[in-house]
């Protein structure tokens, strides 16, 4: 008859000491042993990146390249690699204001290996980052960049082996990084270009896309043009974006992806294109909104809102009280107030500025709602795209 | 800079217990985290229009809706508000057939099949199907169950490190357990061998097959498993992590996100505080670290500050497995793909050890398959569902992958999951797939901190299993005011497991520091 009773119970007692012999035979040494997981992890995502400017491309007026390399005095010793498509957060102090803006990657995945990341930006009207970068970054300004981040990526497992690229002016920089990914054999994917620009003169990667284009045969460019005089040129369009211009270079019996990037402004209008197309969710792929301004001209905002309202926030063990315009977000009026906070992709998404809102009511736009189901329950917030409508009590994780 | 009573190292499951436990009781807690969210493993994230659950499989200590189980009352006990699901099932072990082998069978998805194991709740009905499954198993299967039935009250009894070792020699039967592995002891229940295999599905929860892991730590899973079945968060296991950072706050503690512990102030031979990303220094009489040893002294303490026997300790113990997951939000129901499950167990082979020696890199044909909407419906927009497939790894499986192979690396991994699902389930999950989110161990380090990524501390094995970490637990503490807790302390991993332990250590601070208020 089988029966438990036949295993010896006294052997329990062995254990014990023959475990604390295990241990006391053991060398005295921190083991050392190969972890190419950790390794790659700090070669992919490193903390921050010290970064020095090692080049600049003025593209017209309003448009500059700019070729950053690694600081190997400030600690950065190489790039991190990154998948076509990700962008930076760029770190600045502008009198006395900790800010952030994301930008995407125009370089190559095999540029970063070589050392090299162009971060092309336009000049924003009326924009803070941007001006200060067009005034101060020259070749050895002192530049600190995030790790490569963002979703807006090709994946073989979910897109569609081909894919329709909408770009609108410098929405332009992740697919220059893609097309030249693809032309690597980095990604493998057949691009089909759609970039809108206000007319054939102001094409930004004009050449470099021309160049492409005739490189791989994997890249198809048309450039669509709103504004151009006269008839348009071979491999031209004039109008917008639309449905129609859409389907005319798509696949015809073929499933294909669309991706998209471009202003807000490109998007309320590309998006409802888009929609008539009737393709599945999965197929269609949006690069970030960007950053968010004026909530009181959204449908649903709140009434009788007050002009400002003060935030209390804690953060570690120091805690400021401060006025803010309900028209800028929480994080912005932080950082105007001196106060450095997490910050990453700015537009709801990445939720790196996760904080908790202990008291008051906030407006989060619809299209930015990235937060988690548990956040709303415990009253967790992105500040990056939530606005105050009453005065505000907040703890905000230390900035990093 | 005030000096606390108590600073946790890490807000993982083990130190956001320990934290809630000190500050419950009025210690001045300070619970730093260098991610920006609580948690660690019990998170979650947002893709698209889909938020995924991380980490958790399924806890064994919800309970039912009529009888709360070990975890439950944890958040109970606390004041921990989570919204719980339950769902009446353990688990499903497929193991698919090559064509010619002799007991092979079609099952009900048409897929050639050498087990095809749909298991209940309840004792006595698992016990009548593994009998149905492979004849003769039912007296050995129901002999297994008592035995864990009568665990219990001797585990109750070491909850309580006093009465140790005394009282535990009350319980011959408990001795045989804690000192005997799964396979002993189901050899000496008479248990069939295709029957065990069976019986064991669940070895991978623990990382160690059926000759290392001791009986007593396996049925203490399987005992509540099969007494309750399966338990999740309605609202991902961040829930669960923001509802004990509610409790931490509203008992008085302080929690600091993104921010790291970086060094350990030393005073007199012994801890007397943290610093905190490298620059600001914080003092309390105990510390507490959810963070594992191995990260602990190789990077926040001089060489000449560490313990000699926690070098030894480091050195003579393995690490246990790391796993590889993909999240797939689907653009179908999980009725228009055909699962009907919400755990599926893909093997290459029914044996654990022969699947553990499988394990040891990818591409082994064994994963795991979850469908979350079969617990919560509408944890996922109408028309769509979630899956996650798991699969587990050891040591260091990434060698020779560079940066720039990472992304095609990580793509290929994930289609080898995905096609091993979908030809053991005969399903198709490829077309349908509107997000996919991949984490190798490379995630999990950058996300847990551990040795390739592990969520489950050491290896428990024969010599270094449950019960002697227990009952070894103080003097196996590097210094009287530093303890730690989580996956890499007596109960390796789990949530529950890490709750406990971290109650555990919060417990013994709170102790301490009443006993000096005498």
């Amino acid at each position: 008859m089988a029966d438990i009773k036949s295993l010896k119970a006294t052997k329990f007692l062995d254990m014990l000491s023959h475990r604390q012999a295990r241990f006391e035979v053991a060398q005295a040494e921190l083991p050392d042993f190969p972890d190419n997981a950790a390794v790659l992890a700090k070669a992919l995502h490193p903390k921050r990146q010290y970064l020095k400017i090692e080049s600049i491309q003025e593209r017209g007026e309003d448009c500059k390249s700019f070729t950053l390399v690694p600081d190997k005095e400030r600690g950065t010793e190489a790039l991190a690699y990154f998948g076509a498509g990700k962008y930076l957060t760029v770190f600045e102090t502008i009198e006395g204001m900790p800010v952030t803006r994301a930008y995407s990657i125009s370089s190559s995945p095999k540029e970063s290996l070589e050392g090299k990341y162009v971060l092309t930006i336009r000049l924003v009207e009326g924009g803070l980052m941007s001006r200060y970068i067009f005034d101060n970054w020259q070749v050895g300004t002192e530049v600190q960049v995030s790790a490569p981040a963002g979703n807006f990526e090709y994946q073989p497992l979910r897109d569609a082996k081909k894919v329709v690229c909408l770009a609108g002016g410098s929405g332009i920089t992740p697919f220059i990084s893609m097309a030249k990914a693809v032309c690597d054999g980095d990604e493998d994917f057949e691009m089909i270009l759609l970039y809108g620009s206000k007319s054939s003169d102001c094409i930004l990667f004009k050449d470099e896309l021309a160049e492409l284009e005739k490189s791989c045969d994997k890249i198809k460019v048309v450039h669509v043009l709103s504004e151009e005089k006269g008839r348009a040129k071979k491999g031209m369009e004039k109008g917008f974006i639309t449905a129609e211009l859409i389907k005319k270079y798509a696949p015809e019996n073929e499933a294909y992806s669309v991706f998209i990037c471009g202003s807000q402004q490109m998007y309320a209008f590309v998006d409802k294109e888009v929609e008539k197309l009737g393709l599945e969710k999965k197929y269609i792929r949006h690069e970030m909104f960007g950053e968010f301004h004026n909530p009181a001209s959204q449908e649903d905002y709140p009434s009788e809102v007050p002009e400002t309202v003060k935030i209390t926030v804690t953060i570690q063990d120091k805690t400021y009280t401060v006025e803010a315009k309900t028209g800028d977000s929480v994080m912005q009026s932080l950082e105007k107030n001196g106060i450095a906070v997490p910050a990453r992709c700015r537009s709801g998404e990445c939720g790196f500025c996760h904080s908790h809102l202990l008291s008051g009511k906030v407006y989060v736009p619809k299209n930015l709602e990235y937060r988690r189901l548990a956040d709303y329950k415990f009253g967790c917030i992105h500040p990056c795209c939530s606005f105050p409508l009453t005065d505000l009590v907040m703890d905000v994780p230390a900035a990093k | 800079m005030k000096t606390y009573d108590v600073i946790v190292i890490g807000a993982g499951n083990g130190g956001l217990a320990a934290a809630a436990t000190c500050a419950r009781e009025g210690l001045s807690t300070l619970l730093v985290e260098r991610h920006n969210i609580p948690g660690g493993s019990a998170s979650s994230f947002v893709r698209g229009r889909f938020e995924f659950e991380p980490s958790l499989h399924e806890l064994a200590g919800v309970g039912a809706p009529d009888k709360s189980g070990q975890i439950e009352d944890m958040f109970l006990r606390m004041g921990g508000d989570v919204e719980w699901c339950t769902h009446d099932s353990t688990f499903r072990l497929v193991v698919p057939a090559k064509a010619c082998e002799k007991d092979a069978f079609v099952n009900e998805n048409g897929v050639l099949v050498k087990v095809d194991a749909r298991m209940p709740v309840g004792f006595e009905s698992f016990a009548r199907k593994l009998d149905e499954l492979v004849p003769g198993s039912y007296e050995s299967c129901m002999k297994a169950f008592d035995l864990s039935t009568r665990m219990y009250k001797a585990l109750d009894c070491l909850d309580n490190l006093k009465k140790l070792p005394g009282s535990i020699k009350d319980f011959p039967d408990i001795l045989r357990m804690v000192s005997h592995t799964m396979k002993e002891v189901l050899d000496a229940l008479g248990m069939p061998k295709k029957a065990q295999d069976i019986f064991n599905t669940y070895w991978c929860y623990l990382g160690s097959p059926a000759s290392k892991l001791d009986f007593l730590y396996y049925m203490a899973m399987l005992h509540s498993y099969v007494e309750y079945g399966t338990g999740i968060p309605k609202y991902r296991s961040h829930e669960m992590s923001l509802a004990l950072d509610k409790v931490i706050r509203e008992s008085g503690g302080d929690i600091w996100y993104n921010s790291e512990a970086t060094r350990i102030i030393m005073k007199d031979g012994k801890p007397a505080g943290v610093v905190i990303n490298g620059e600001k220094e914080v003092y309390a009489k105990y510390i507490i670290s959810n963070s594992y040893p191995y990260a602990v002294f190789k990077d926040l303490f001089e060489k000449k500050d560490i313990p000699e026997k926690q070098l030894k300790m480091l050195k003579s113990r393995k690490t246990a497995c790391s796993l590889t997951t993909v999240y797939l939000g689907m653009n179908k129901t999980k009725e228009e793909l055909g699962i009907k499950d919400y755990s599926v167990f893909v093997a290459p082979d029914s044996d654990s050890d022969k699947q553990y020696e499988a394990a040891q890199n990818f591409k082994s044909g064994f994963c795991i398959i979850n469908c979350l909407n079969e617990i919560i419906p509408d944890c996922t927009p109408e028309g769509t569902c979630q899956l996650f497939l798991t699969t587990m790894t050891f040591g260091d499986v990434m060698k020779d992958v560079r940066p720039q192979d990472y992304k095609k690396f990580k793509t290929e991994i994930a289609k080898d999951m995905i096609e091993t699902c979908e030809k053991a389930l005969g399903l198709s999950i490829m077309p349908y797939i509107e997000e996919i989110e991949i984490a190798l161990p490379t995630t999990f380090v950058r996300y847990l901190n551990t040795p390739f990524g592990t969520p489950y501390g050491y290896m428990l094995e024969k010599w270094d299993s449950m019960i002697p970490r227990t009952v070894q637990y103080l003097g196996d503490q590097p210094f009287d005011n530093f303890f730690f807790c989580g996956a890499s302390q007596e109960r390796g991993d789990g949530y529950g497991c890490a709750y406990y332990t971290g109650e555990k250590a919060g417990g013994l601070v709170v102790n301490a520091i009443k006993k000096e208020g005498k």
